[in-house]
């Protein structure tokens, strides 16, 4: 269970959430909405601790995380597919999965690749000895969402994780994460633009505007109103 | 054919102390990104440790180097926790830092241990000489070959085999993504930052005997490991090795010909020439970002 409550968060000087509280139950699946700059990317660099500054609080299974460093933090189980994916670029396929392990909750396990990795993308096997920076953006994108699997997470935050991939990936990649939760019973916490896609997969949402939050609830409660009021360009 | 096999060895012996004192400038500059100006005194430190070990403990050079490498390095590693730490985000402030370090501990030193030269006295079982395909070499020289192409290797494996040295690279790409899988980006680079002054403390120890050691002798090492990093390219270990023996070999065949002075001028202006023609150095990994 992760619980915000009153968080706001600074780049530098400037105030990129203001006041958000929200909540995700285990083995929910919260899609968080909004047009460009309003703060989704801010929220989810708040939970992992990447921001500049935060005031107000973060509970992950009722344990206040809001302080620790970012590398503790995300030992509480948090996966995380940044905005841009993230992939260390000098890196081979290999060595950036290997990174995935490092935040492992038991640390027995760092350094070792499962199989499951390869179920769900295949391609990323032919890859191994490839550099990360020489992939497309899909098997980076792949990848990165391979990656934030190894940590073994409880929750994992993805940003935007289909934008800019071609169609049968995205169904790919939307499959996956919807497996992830179903199956894995992982919680997600997913950035989205395709409101058909927040709605088929996730069970409650949260529409962000200039930083703070506009509208939540349960997903059958996203109104097309809500989406034309609050994500129309 | 004599006198060229003679001039290959001069040059490898020159090369191998300039990698022993750039090895540690090239891995700190290479990761932190710091430009360390006190790395000099990091070797002087180490000289004087050998000499101090030496004439107050009675422990000879090659048992004391061991303790050397961890003296030295647990100083950098305290420079690197109360000082430069905080200074990460302001590159201009660590280069002042760092000559700000230099220049205590010139001072420290001098205070301390006097001003005139000491001599460190070289291990009795490498006085000699040894003859390699009829070319007479100083032994020790040899030695510093060994540890230098040693201590290269061994940086090499931390660095590119190791969990440790995968942490380090990782952070070294993005901090933001690797402190994301775990990686407590501040413990690598404090451990590195001892890592890298640990090797210049341990060259200066190593050079000790051949050189007199004196509290401003850093100054003319670090010129000389800021000239073998930036040739080699940063980022790139090979090449610092490739750069440091390149120089040796040039430095020793003009030196052969004129005289260390006019060879350390022309060595200069050859490396200027290449950098003004390679700005990123004669090796850089080449890979998308
Ligand atoms: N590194 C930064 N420094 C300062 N301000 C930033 C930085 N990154 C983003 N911002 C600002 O913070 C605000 C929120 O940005 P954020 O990246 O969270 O938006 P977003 O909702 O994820 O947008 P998008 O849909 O385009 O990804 C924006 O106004 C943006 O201009
Ligand atoms: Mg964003």
């Amino acid at each position: 269970m992760l619980e915000i409550d009153n968080l706001s968060a600074f780049y530098g000087n400037s105030r990129a959430l203001q006041n958000v509280t929200l909540e995700v139950a285990d083995a929910g699946f919260l899609s968080v909405l909004g047009r460009n700059g309003v703060g989704k990317t801010a929220l989810l660099r708040a939970i992992v601790g990447l921001m500049d500054r935060t005031e107000g609080s973060i509970r992950l299974d009722g344990e206040e995380i809001a302080a620790t460093p970012t590398h503790d933090r995300v030992r509480h189980g948090i996966g995380y597919v940044p905005q841009g994916r993230g992939i260390l670029p000098q890196f081979t396929v290999r060595e950036n999965l290997k990174l995935g392990t490092f935040a492992r909750r038991d640390p027995g396990h760092a350094g070792v690749l499962e199989d499951k990795v390869f179920d769900l993308f295949p391609v990323l096997k032919e890859l191994l000895n490839r550099r990360g920076g020489n992939l497309s953006g899909g098997q980076q994108q792949q990848l990165a969402i391979a990656r934030a699997m190894l940590t073994d997470p409880k929750i994992v935050l993805l940003d935007e994780p289909t934008e800019g991939i071609q169609p049968n990936i995205v169904e790919q990649i939307e499959d996956v994460i919807m497996r992830l939760n179903d199956e894995h019973g992982i919680t997600v916490i997913l950035v989205e633009q395709d409101v058909n896609f927040a709605r088929r997969a996730s069970r409650s949402f949260v529409i962000i505007e200039k930083g703070h939050v506009a509208a939540s609830g349960p997903i059958d409660t996203l109104t097309d109103d809500l989406v034309h009021r609050h994500m129309a360009v | 054919m004599q006198i060229v096999f003679e001039q290959v060895l001069t040059g490898l012996s020159i090369g191998s102390i300039l990698l022993l004192a750039a090895l540690g400038l090239s891995i700190i500059y290479g990761t932190i990104g710091v430009i360390n100006l006190a790395h000099g005194e990091f070797i002087m430190l180490g000289a004087y440790a050998a000499w101090a070990l030496k004439t107050y403990v009675g422990v000879s050079l090659l048992p004391g180097l061991v303790l050397i490498f961890l003296g030295v390095g647990l100083f950098g590693w305290l420079v690197e926790r109360i000082l430069l730490r905080r200074l990460y985000q302001q590159p201009l402030d660590t280069i002042l830092a760092t000559w700000g370090i230099g220049v205590v501990l010139q001072q420290v030193i001098r205070l301390t241990a006097g001003g005139d030269l000491r001599y460190v006295e070289l291990p009795p079982s490498m006085a000699g000489s040894v003859s390699i395909l009829g070319v007479e070499t100083s032994a020790y020289r040899i030695f510093i070959f060994v540890v230098a192409a040693l201590l290269f290797l061994i940086s090499w494996f931390i660095i590119y085999r190791t969990t440790f040295g995968l942490k380090l690279r990782a952070v070294v790409q993005d901090r933001g993504v690797a402190s994301s899988f775990g990686i407590n980006a501040d413990r690598v680079y404090s451990a590195t930052f001892a890592y890298g002054t640990g090797l210049a403390g341990l060259a200066g120890a190593i050079i000790s005997p051949l050189k007199s050691v004196s509290p401003e002798m850093g100054t003319g090492y670090v010129v000389d490991a800021f000239m073998v990093v930036v040739l080699g390219g940063v980022q790139s270990l090979f090449g610092t090795v490739i750069s440091a023996f390149s120089l040796g070999e040039v430095t020793g065949v003009i030196a052969f010909l004129q005289n260390d002075t006019i060879a350390k001028a022309i060595v200069l202006i050859l490396i200027i020439s290449v950098i003004r023609f390679r700005p990123q150095g004669l090796f850089v990994a080449k890979v998308r970002a």
